[in-house]
């Protein structure tokens, strides 16, 4: 066995792991490639998961979506869309990321990077909003956990741990998503010119109140050239707040956030259309559109974002300039490191920073070499890495799915 | 009443005066005598009770780490344990085993509003972190009934839920980092004050996992800020078919209610004659739906449900024009359980969770189960997330009632399982529904499970008996389980 088998379902999924099992062939897992992320997995077969596909049941009024693992994520959107329903954690495409061009990639992709977009802090990450799967194990076996019910703690809550796993535990085959009504409505609140530490300080104020705020995000004065939106003044800074719900509701609470930041002079509000573009090219992170570059995210406690981006985003002083943005309500930041430090020093100085801080770092994109060579997520603690093995070992002893892809030799 | 547990190790009873007297070197509180363990014989699943070799109740990390890492060289079995109030017999003591009380884990760490957090104990009481943040407007979600009493640490255990669950989630939703030890002594922190992990998920397989896999010693959870307003409406019904039409309604409106909950006449009759909470006594089904946000917004979706209920013949409505008329809707609601004890000198309570649409199935085929076992049965149902609640009522004078009621309540978590549900929403599997677990699982999903326990605990030290039938195997354990079907569904305290 060698190059690429395509199956047409689970049964056929399960019995080629099963026979790589037996014969002690890693698999690399993939379904559209849309997302090289990951340590690099050097090995002969290649699963392609893209004939698994399909829509099993839909209940608009159960809140659930079951769908098959290879099934387009676009697909899935547009079927919520008509009955104006949507994933809660609001997906990510980083097709521009990677390739310039859309590419929502597969839903089974997707969960398997547990990637969450602005509304995450709001509304949860993937993780939260997967309610159940079935699965193939690596000696071939099928599993399943979770149901389609939101309540649920019969068992270990498997879903959890195969969301962000990165095909290294299971092959995703069928998973099930609560889904949430589309908001009715929706308005941008930007605040223009704020220097980072400012920009953190309405971060922080916005959120103390009760206006709901299901974005916050905020792109340095050097990173907005890209936004080429009408309304949207890309010389300056600019902080955003989304309010969404019913109209009333919305601009009562765009009224509120404008007295509360009155000292602010330099202000606008997005309406529904803008405000939704805005949005949509902050959740694809399409300011690294198609960049060469290093790209990390790093999630931190608010408090702590203001002192990393002085330290290694932005500092005049220190003469310290890259790309960046900060997402989540000052709780992540996106930064893209230049190839002209090929050593990546400065990981390693961010690595330290996290360790500190209570923080961490992850890759997201990187050249062959580091992701062959390089880490891609930071774990600091010895005995989580441990664990991890042992969770691997438990659900793919001999190691054959994606070996490597998250922790060298795990 | 008999309980299949997994084997005393002869060994370790014969050692037990040795044991105790090496705990004591590690920590100052272990008990030991007969009394002193009484407490500690049992949880909020009350019939069944076994005391320990000893408890100890640590009162730092270390110590825990000390404890658990001496149980590990010796082989001795380890039984976590936070407030107690669990209703699933997850803290059950085993005669070869030493309990870990959590209790003196009591006190708040951190409160950081700027990172909207709470730093905790595991044995802080869930209400008591909102007492420590509501002075600046904020509360934390998860509100089991239990609230006043059961600690966050339990919480995680159960990955407890409440009322209010479909909008703000359950705990897993909420928590955002644990320390948590090992059986061999190794301390792990998890997460913190920022979002998502970095590798595997641990902390959401900790979450809900009973106790099994390690022990919690420090718990930060997500604070959110009180909504500007809260509304609540009462709504009548004289079928539980229009009951359930509304619901799926006014959810596939696209309205998330804050809460919404279902409750039978039985039900409705008891809380009123108990809280006084003024509700229609001439409806067969009761629904209370809270909406929160800003006073427009609710006030618009109050008309709006109030529409979609004349839709579905509701034979009566109320909406709440003040907070005190909406405490006074929930208070009866939330005084359900007590107000049953008076009329019935027993009742067992479940925990299934059902799809939505099959609300009204699940109501009728309970009825015609309560007709056919000859037990009167009270309904409640937090019908936002499908979490149902039916409370089986009996007289546990009366050997073949209790009997009768336990097969009676095995039988509404099997149905559930039919109408593609499962068999415990919050409350756990404990050793309650132990054995019914093959009713979801296959062989291979259990052993899976037992496969990852293994990764965490390859001694199965940890909470041994819980959660998976005690033979490993789904087929075994299915022909003990038919034969012994009088092991399950016991009572359960009045709290």
């Amino acid at each position: 066995m060698s190059g690429t088998y395509t199956p047409n379902n689970q049964e056929e999924i399960s019995q080629f792991i099963y026979d790589s099992y037996q014969a002690n062939k890693p698999i690399e897992i993939v379904t559209f490639n849309s997302k090289p992320i990951g340590r690099s997995i050097q090995c002969s077969q290649t699963l392609d998961l893209r004939k698994n596909s399909g829509v099993i049941e839909y209940a608009p009024e159960e809140l659930f979506i079951k769908v098959k693992a290879g099934t387009p994520l676009i697909d899935i959107l547009e079927i919520l869309k008509s009955k104006k329903q949507s994933l809660g954690f609001e997906p990510v495409d980083l097709g521009y990321l990677y390739n310039g061009k859309s590419n929502y990639g597969s839903i089974g992709g997707v969960t398997s990077c547990n990637l969450s977009g602005p509304r995450r802090f709001k509304s949860g990450a993937l993780r939260d909003h997967l309610l159940g799967f079935t699965a193939v194990n690596g000696k071939g076996e099928c599993i399943k956990s979770g149901g389609t019910v939101v309540k649920n703690v019969t068992g270990y809550d498997l879903s959890k741990l195969l969301a962000g796993s990165y095909g290294t535990l299971s092959v995703l085959t069928e998973l099930v998503f609560k889904v949430v009504p589309e908001p009715e409505y929706a308005e941008t609140f930007v605040l223009y010119d704020l220097n980072p530490k400012k920009a953190m300080e309405a971060f922080s104020v916005a959120m103390k109140t009760s206006l709901e705020v299901s974005g916050a995000c905020f792109y340095s004065k050097k990173n907005t050239e890209f936004l080429r939106l009408n309304d949207i003044d890309s010389s300056k800074s600019v902080t955003a707040f989304r309010i969404e719900g019913p109209k009333k509701s919305v601009q009562e609470r765009i009224v509120s956030l404008t007295k509360i930041f009155k000292e602010i002079k330099e202000k606008t509000v997005l309406e529904l259309y803008q405000s939704n573009l805005f949005w949509k090219i902050t959740a694809n992170l399409e300011c690294f559109s198609n960049s060469q570059n290093l790209v990390a995210k790093i999630s931190l406690p608010p408090t702590e974002t203001a002192g990393f981006i002085s330290q290694f985003c932005e500092d005049d002083i220190m003469d310290i300039n890259n790309k960046y943005f900060v997402d989540w309500a000052g709780g992540l930041v996106f930064l893209e490191i230049n190839d002209k430090d090929p050593s990546y020093l400065i990981l390693e100085k961010i690595k330290k920073f996290c360790k500190e801080k209570g923080s961490h770092i992850t890759i997201i994109k990187a050249n062959d070499n580091l992701r062959r060579t390089g880490f891609f997520v930071s774990t600091s603690d010895e005995n989580i890495k441990i664990l991890a093995a042992k969770i691997k070992q438990s659900f793919d002893p001999k190691s054959i799915l994606n070996p490597g892809k998250i922790y060298a030799g795990i | 009443m008999s309980l299949i547990m997994p084997e005393p190790d002869q060994l370790t009873l014969d050692n037990s005066e040795s044991i105790i007297a090496d705990l004591r070197k590690i920590s100052k509180n272990v008990l030991s005598e007969e009394e002193e363990k009484a407490v500690y014989e049992t949880d909020g699943l009350s019939v069944h009770r076994q005391r320990p070799i000893a408890v100890v109740l640590p009162e730092t990390t270390k110590e825990v780490s000390e404890v658990l890492k001496y149980c590990y060289r010796n082989n001795i079995k380890v039984v976590p344990r936070g407030a107690g109030t669990g209703l699933s017999g997850g803290a059950l003591p085993l005669k070869d085993s030493v309990l870990v009380s959590l209790g003196k884990f009591n006190k708040i760490l951190d409160v950081d509003f700027d990172n909207r957090c709470v730093i905790t104990q595991p044995g802080v009481t869930n209400l008591s972190i909102t007492g420590a943040v509501q002075h600046e407007g904020f509360y934390y979600a998860p509100d089991p009934s239990s609230q006043i009493a059961c600690s966050i640490g339990g919480n995680i255990s159960t990955n407890a839920g409440g009322v209010h669950s479909l909008k703000y989630g359950v705990t897993t939703n909420n928590v955002l980092g644990i320390e948590m030890v090992l059986i061999d002594g190794t301390i792990i922190r998890l997460g913190g004050k920022n979002l998502d992990p970095e590798g595997y998920d641990l902390l959401g397989i900790m979450t809900g996992s009973e106790g099994l896999l390690a022990v919690i010693t420090e718990i930060t959870v997500r604070i959110l800020k009180k909504p500007q307003s809260v509304r609540a409406v009462l709504i009548g019904f004289n079928t539980n078919d229009d009951a359930g039409n509304c619901v799926a309604e006014i959810i596939s409106s696209g309205i998330i209610p804050a809460g919404m909950e279902i409750m039978d006449k039985p039900l409705i009759i008891a809380t009123d004659n108990f809280a006084k909470a003024g509700y229609p006594r001439d409806v067969e089904i009761l629904l209370i739906v809270e909406l929160d946000g800003t006073e427009s917004e609710v006030d618009t979706l109050i008309n709006r449900v109030l529409e979609i209920a004349k839709k579905n013949k509701a034979s009566y409505n109320r909406a709440s024009e003040s907070d005190e008329e909406r405490l006074r809707f929930w208070k009866g609601r939330k005084a359900a359980f007590t107000a049953l004890g008076v009329i019935s000198p027993d009742y067992i309570c479940m925990d299934g969770s059902i799809p939505r649409k099959k609300l009204g199935n699940v109501l009728n085929e309970i009825a015609s189960l309560s007709k056919k076992y000859g037990l009167s049965v009270a309904n409640c149902f937090h019908a936002g997330d499908g979490n149902l609640h039916p409370l089986i009522m009996f007289d546990s004078n009366n050997a073949k009632e209790l009997k009768k009621a336990e097969a009676f309540g095995a039988d509404i978590l099997k149905y559930c399982v039919k109408v593609g549900g499962v068999l415990t929403g919050e409350h756990g599997v404990g050793i309650e529904k132990r054995d019914l677990m093959c009713e979801m699982f296959n062989n291979d999903d259990i052993q899976q499970q037992l496969s990852l326990k293994k990764a965490f605990d390859e001694k199965s030290l940890l909470n041994p008996g819980k959660v998976f039938p005690v033979l490993h195997r789904c087929a075994e354990e299915g022909r003990v389980h038919i034969h012994k079907g009088k092991t399950r569904h016991p009572d359960l305290p009045r709290f």
